[in-house]
């Protein structure tokens, strides 16, 4: 089973780790971009894009941690770049690498304005749940993270958090038409 | 737990697959006796959905503060040249 916590708790132990990966992998990855007759910025962007998606897979436990970072950071690099250059479409690079979980409808990009809304009106809250969802950190270490007294406290907390950002959800109405920009 | 929240858990478990035979036989019959707690389901599937947006925003961020590190502090500069020699034009 892969390390969950190989990437850290902390934002300063995740830079660690990015730091670290950046100066492994990128060359590589910048290399090929280069010789494909891509730009610095191109390199970048589809490095990024697979530093994100390496994260969610070893954090979600879906791949075995890798002993050659580089090689499997290349291999998503050049698997966006190829289907980049498939479709012709500028920023599709993350939206190939689907959940199980979301179905079509569900996938489609979210309104900004209610993203920006739960970020300025329940940051705690939505911190909290990325930190179970996204980061998949381990109960005990977000009890820690965030100062709860218990692993109960925290684990109520983050069905609380959820209650509220679903019922937010709700009122403002996902049938999209109330954030169409 | 409240009873709310105790939903919420059957519907994350339902969600991502984790829950027991059990738990699925009663999100059935909750569901036969509430039609409205489908759209419950709805709503927290969207919610999924905004927390990896928010997640992906926030890493994205991060990543992005160790890329204006790598190429603006001095201590790397080796490191910078080495990769910016790959697009100088031939």
């Amino acid at each position: 089973m892969a390390d969950r916590n190989f990437f850290g708790i902390t934002t300063a132990e995740r830079e660690k780790v990015f730091m670290t990966l950046y100066k492994k992998a990128f060359p590589a990855v910048a290399k090929y971009v280069s010789k494909m007759g891509g730009s610095f910025d191109g390199a970048k962007d589809i490095f990024q894009d697979a530093l994100v998606i390496y994260y969610e897979k070893t954090v979600s436990a879906s791949i075995e941690l890798q002993t050659n970072e580089q090689a499997y950071v290349l291999g998503i690099a050049k698997h966006l770049w190829a289907k980049k250059f498939r479709e012709n479409v500028l920023h599709t690079s993350l939206d190939t690498y689907r959940d199980d979980i979301m179905d079509e409808e569900d996938m489609q990009p979210s309104p900004a304005k209610l993203l920006h809304y739960l970020e300025t009106a329940g940051q705690k809250c939505m911190e909290i749940l990325k930190a179970f969802y996204y980061d998949n950190l381990p109960v005990n270490k977000i009890t820690e993270l965030f100062g709860y007294s218990g692993v109960r406290s925290a684990t109520v907390q983050k069905y609380k958090c959820m209650e509220k950002v679903r019922e937010t959800i709700k009122e403002k109405n996902l049938a999209y038409e109330d954030f169409i920009e | 737990m409240r009873i709310s929240l105790n939903e919420i858990k059957l519907i994350d478990d339902h969600i991502f697959n984790q829950g027991t035979h059990e738990d699925a036989l009663l999100l059935d019959a909750l569901l036969i006796l509430n039609p409205a707690l489908s759209n419950q389901i709805r709503w927290q599937k969207k919610a999924h959905t905004i927390i990896k947006q928010y997640g992906r925003k926030k890493l994205k961020a991060e990543i992005e503060s160790v890329h204006r590190k790598l190429f603006h502090e001095p201590i790397h500069q080796s490191f910078r040249l080495r990769i910016l020699r790959l697009f100088r034009p031939g």
